[in-house]
């Protein structure tokens, strides 16, 4: 019976701390996002070698939110940071339309990877304050994100520089942390 | 004995897993039935229905009933987002298609929604269980009545049922799981998905 109050309230007010990586290409707007969502002001970034960590408090989870470098030299090293990860934000330039192919292999890579096989799965398709810019919908097929069936995924359209969407991703992140994860 | 058939049964039983796809146009009350299922059904607290956002993308539950593994796929039912529902039906044992019963405007939408699956060879042969969901509105229209206005042809050629359910109060919940496994366990397309998957042995002959 104690067992049963101490999960409820656990789960009521409980904080919940969630280890969360941010992926994508160079150039996707991952530091934009990572300091808009901790900040919530557009900082000037350069591309990021290594990693930027910051973390948030939103909906009583605490996010540890990795920002990893996106350059095709530094991609291999992101591994370093798969394992006790129990969610994935993968950031696409959705104006970046040639790239769309290469997002769509090292997307499709991550997900293999056997210590990010619990991780849930949110996408921003971002930058859609640009001209030229396609929808979620188009991404989503760009992705193959159908392919995903064994776990959870949501797919965000998003703008880093205007605010847009990121917290929308967020909500659902937390309330997949909280209903039992990936 | 014992061992000998309880090892037969749980060799026939407890490793089928079923993938239940979950239907439905917007604002049906897909995730929110996923979260009652999994409130239910396992140990996981379902999130409650003022926290549903609605889905974008793919939502799981897992349960485990009548000796089977259930794992439910609730996808986002937004006219743009509908196009990817047929990418699951390959792999689906049975559809649950959900229909909000207290909105009769958008029966028609939910009804041609519903026949574009139907029509499609890769949902071939999977029971269909339709819910008119959110009883729990004074105005929800019954199981009966729904089944009427969707006026559905050429059922005949697979398992089919209606249900008057509420995700909101969990009214018609264990009914429809229970529906849901006896008619998968007897479906050809069961066996057929099993066969596909390499798992044909002695136990099913």
């Amino acid at each position: 019976m104690g067992i049963v109050f101490t999960k409820l309230f656990a789960s009521l007010f409980g904080n919940k701390e969630a280890r969360i990586l941010v992926l994508g290409l160079d150039n996707a707007g991952k530091t934009t996002i990572l300091y808009r969502l901790q900040m919530g002001e557009v900082v000037s970034t350069i591309p990021t070698i290594g990693f930027n960590v910051e973390t948030l408090q939103y909906n009583n989870i605490k996010f540890q939110v990795w920002d990893l470098g996106g350059q095709t030299s530094i991609r291999p090293y992101w591994r370093c940071y798969f394992p006790n990860t129990q969610a994935i934000i993968y950031v696409v330039d959705s104006s970046d339309t040639d790239r769309l192919v290469i997002a769509k292999e090292e997307f499709h890579a991550i997900l293999e990877e056997e210590e990010l096989r619990g991780a849930a799965v949110l996408i921003f398709a971002n930058k859609q304050d640009l001209p030229g810019a396609v929808d979620d919908a188009s991404i989503t097929e760009a992705l193959e994100l159908h392919k995903i069936k064994n776990r959870q995924w949501s797919i965000f359209k998003t703008s880093a520089i205007k605010g847009e969407g990121l917290f929308e991703g967020l909500d659902w992140l937390s309330n997949t942390l909280k209903s039992g994860g990936g | 004995m014992f061992s000998l058939f309880y090892g037969f049964w749980k060799y026939m039983f407890s490793k089928t897993e079923f993938h239940v796809l979950i239907l439905g146009i917007d604002k049906a009350g897909k995730t929110t039935l996923l979260e009652k299922l999994k409130s239910q059904y396992s140990n996981v607290e379902g999130l409650p229905p003022d926290r549903i956002v609605p889905t974008v993308g793919l939502n799981i539950g897992r349960i485990e009933a009548s000796n089977s593994k259930l794992v439910f796929w609730d996808l986002g039912g937004q006219p743009g987002l509908r196009s990817i529902w047929e990418k699951y039906y390959e792999e689906a044992h049975a559809v649950i298609f959900v229909v909000d019963a207290s909105l009769p405007p958008r029966f028609e939408d939910a009804k041609s929604a519903l026949e574009k699956a139907l029509r499609h060879e890769d949902l071939l042969g999977a029971p269909l269980l339709i819910l008119a969901n959110k009883q729990d509105l004074g105005e929800a229209l019954s199981a009966e009545e729904l089944a009427r206005y969707l006026d559905l042809k050429k059922l005949d050629e697979r398992a089919y049922s209606y249900e008057a359910v509420s995700a909101y109060d969990g009214l018609g919940i264990k009914e429809s799981v229970d529906w849901l496994v006896e008619a998968m366990e007897r479906s050809k397309r069961t066996e057929m998905l099993r066969a596909r998957a390499g798992l044909t042995n002695s136990g099913s002959s």
